[in-house]
């Protein structure tokens, strides 16, 4: 592989907004960074914390959540359980003394391909100016 | 036994071959671990593709299957089917998708490739952990609860009725018709045969499918899509009648009148004549328009949007019976003089301009008012407003309020009966306000009606049709439902019994077991969101087909 540093992102993307819209951002040809490992999943709600902090813990440069824009989740208000739960991380990241800026919630609609390609390749530039997550070489087997 | 899976990707003619070097990733896949075959297709979902995969499955004998194609979102129930007449369990499978978020995003062939494999190593990994899961099948009842007795429920009921259905149907008041029968007339366009709503009620009422219960409320009720238990209760506080089983709800329980505006502003309820536009509807019904000393008034104030800006959106059809009315007090002998006072005219039906520019034509003045005043003064009524920056006045013998139409009271209780939301003013919220309008949030639960917002009578039949509509083509006769298969389950052993999920859960799909002292989903009524698996202080609960060993597999790949 080329020298330029690539760093590794995963993303849980609810299957009815974001996982549609990724969908969308290759129909149309996006381009889109793959730095970026999608994870399917039914909600956003369903993206326990757990997940958030073992993917960081095990060497992840960053994770991403993606669902469905307040008011359109599929299953009522799964968006907005994710939100508050990523409140949660961002001030344990904290706590920590962890980087909560390598984790982040975006919504993105079945119809934003485009906005899926922007936040993904967006995300992918910021983690490449931090560099690689201090956690990879310490605990990443 | 020890697994053998099978991996199978697919070409999509061009589409994946162009961008992904599909040899390279059959090498690096061929060697792992339970990997019985790696193998390339033309096009899996093909008839012929389908053939091909099906023969493979059972040549091979394979125990689990992954396709790497196209989206989930496109095939995944194409291939499940495959696995189902092949004699494998469908939830055994795995899709990969490496054409739309594979194949289509990356710039580099190269790149697309290392992230098939990825991909692909992702599926292989977690499939094996899959559990064979059995779609299950329940009994549903095809008999519906109609709440509210108005035009929108007996449409409702005598549409249902119409194909065979029992249909209960609970009104509170002691009349059928809710206010549509209580109207002395109908708008313009709409005719002036008052009977043809009184022949819908009494064929509701005479109908054999239909039980009509009047003088009753729901008391309690609970269940789920295809099984819900209904017990009433009678207001008067006479024995209830039975409980009796539904398969759907249908929320038909229409509006009231705001009544909570300001009598010194309005003069309601202190100055003679000041009247509602249902007292108005009433006085039209006997035929009799009279003012308190029995004679007919020879002015006439119709005020529009009363509440509007209180309660924040437009009523939609007071301005048309704003116009019924100046058109009916027109036609009176000798015809009083008639003035509408309006902020803005909402007349959105196609007929509506030609009933407005009549109206005109007979001398019904409209005046654009800002801060209406209604006040007393020497027995008669004086309308005091703004017209731009000039302070205006009119004086009348009679003054109708048009007040914002709201949700019938106590549609909160019944709301949360159902486990249902209202929205932020009040109504029934729909489950998609644009593309699914008569459905509740909740399966099996419809709503038509006014009781979702202000609308017409014909509005309110199109949507009491479409609910029965729908609920026709889910609750078939003699046919069961299928419930969500992928849903989540509460390790009773790791349940600490602290309720937290109750509340996570929107679906009101989670119950406490107080015998046992643990928390147990319904898996009827369970959709597999997975919201309540996050919430569990204990890590209890696990959802389907996302377990946490399934992601985490996930994830380490994700991380290679
Ligand atoms: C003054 C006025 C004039 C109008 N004129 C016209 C017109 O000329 N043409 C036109 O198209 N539209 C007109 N409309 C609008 C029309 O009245 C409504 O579109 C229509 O009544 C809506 O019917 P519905 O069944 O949704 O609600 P409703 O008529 O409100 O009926 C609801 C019924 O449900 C019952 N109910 C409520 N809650 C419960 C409960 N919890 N349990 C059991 N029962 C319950 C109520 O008692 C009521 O009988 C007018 C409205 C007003 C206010
Ligand atoms: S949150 Fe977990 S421990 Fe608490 S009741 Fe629910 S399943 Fe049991
Ligand atoms: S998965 Fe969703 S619907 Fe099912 S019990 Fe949990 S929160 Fe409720
Ligand atoms: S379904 Fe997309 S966030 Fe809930």
């Amino acid at each position: 592989m080329s020298d330029a540093y690539n760093p590794r992102i995963v993303g849980f993307l609810c299957n009815w907004c974001a996982y549609t819209g990724a969908d969308l951002a290759g129909v149309s040809r996006a381009r889109v960074s793959s730095s970026l490992h999608a994870i399917r999943v039914m909600c956003s709600g369903r993206i326990d914390p757990l997940y958030v902090i073992m993917a960081y813990l095990k060497g992840a440069d960053g994770v991403m959540g993606m669902g469905c824009h307040p008011g359109d989740c599929h299953y009522l208000k799964g968006n907005y359980n994710a939100r508050r739960r990523f409140v949660m991380l961002e001030s344990i990241f904290k706590t920590l003394g962890l980087d909560g800026k390598r984790i982040g919630l975006w919504w993105v609609s079945a119809s934003e391909g485009k906005r899926f390609a922007q936040v993904t390749n967006e995300f992918t530039e910021l983690m490449k100016t931090k560099g690689p997550n201090p956690f990879r070489e310490e605990m990443f087997i | 036994m020890s697994a053998r899976i099978g991996v199978y990707v697919c070409e999509c003619g061009p589409n994946i071959p162009d961008r992904i070097d599909i040899d390279r990733v059959l090498e690096e896949i061929s060697p792992l671990k339970d990997v019985a075959v790696a193998k390339r297709y033309r096009l899996l979902c093909s008839n012929d593709g389908k053939k091909y995969l099906a023969d493979e499955i059972r040549s091979e004998k394979l125990t689990h299957l992954v396709v790497a194609a196209c989206s989930p979102r496109d095939h995944e129930k194409t291939f499940m089917k495959v696995c189902l007449e092949a004699g494998l369990n469908p939830f055994l499978f795995q899709m990969v998708n490496i054409r739309e978020q594979c194949a289509w995003i990356f710039s580099e062939k190269s790149e697309a490739t290392r992230m098939a494999v990825k991909y692909i190593r992702a599926g292989i990994s977690r499939v094996t952990l899959h559990e064979p899961l059995l779609q299950k099948e329940i009994k549903a009842t095809p008999d519906v609860l109609v709440v509210g007795g108005g035009i929108a429920g007996v449409e409702t009921a005598l549409s249902l009725a119409g194909q065979k259905r029992r249909v209960y149907l609970v009104e509170r008041s002691d009349a059928l018709g809710g206010t549509a029968a209580r109207l002395g007339r109908l708008l313009p366009h709409q005719g002036t045969d008052m009977r043809l709503i009184q022949e819908k009620i009494e064929h509701a009422e005479n109908n054999e499918n239909i039980s009509v219960f009047k003088g009753c409320e729901v008391e309690d009720i609970r269940g789920f899509l295809g099984n819900f238990e209904v017990s009433l209760k009678r207001s008067g506080g006479e024995p209830p009648p039975e409980m009796f089983r539904v398969g759907a709800v249908v929320v038909a329980t229409g509006f009231a009148l705001w009544d909570a505006f300001d009598p010194d502003v309005t003069g309601y309820g202190k100055i003679d004549d000041v009247v509602t536009s249902l007292e108005f509807e009433a006085m039209s019904a006997s035929g009799k328009i009279l003012k308190k000393n029995g004679s007919p008034p020879r002015s006439v104030a119709l005020i529009h949007c009363v509440g509007r800006k209180e309660k924040g959106y437009c009523s939609k059809v007071c301005c048309l019976y704003s116009l019924k009315f100046a058109h009916q007090l027109k036609d009176s002998q000798p015809a009083p003089d008639v003035f509408e006072f309006y902020s803005d005219l909402c007349l959105p039906e196609k007929t509506d301009q030609d009933v407005f520019e009549e109206a005109k034509k007979r001398g019904v003045r409209f005046l654009r008012a800002d801060d209406i005043r209604v006040e007393g003064r020497n027995g008669k009524i004086r309308i005091a407003y703004r017209d731009g920056s000039a302070e205006e006045a009119v004086e009348v013998e009679m003054a109708v309020l048009a007040p914002a139409m709201v949700p019938a009271p106590d549609s909160d209780r019944l709301a949360r009966m159902l486990n249902i939301p209202l929205d932020e003013t009040g109504f029934f919220k729909e489950a998609h306000s644009m593309l699914d309008p008569v459905s509740a949030p909740i399966s099996g639960i419809y709503i038509a009606g006014c009781a979702s917002g202000p609308k017409s009578i014909p509005e309110s039949v199109v949507q009491a049709q479409a609910a029965s509509g729908k609920i026709l083509s889910v609750l078939m006769l003699g046919k069961t439902l299928e419930p969500e298969v992928k849903v989540s389950t509460i390790k009773e052993e790791l349940c600490t019994g602290c309720q937290t999920c109750l509340n996570v859960c929107f679906y009101g799909a989670i119950s406490f077991d107080a015998f046992r002292g643990v928390s147990v989903v319904n898996e009827a009524i369970c959709r597999g969101c997975g919201s309540c698996v996050g919430s569990c202080p204990s890590g209890a609960i696990s959802s389907k087909q996302f377990t946490y060993q399934q992601l985490f597999k996930e994830v380490m790949e994700a991380l290679r």
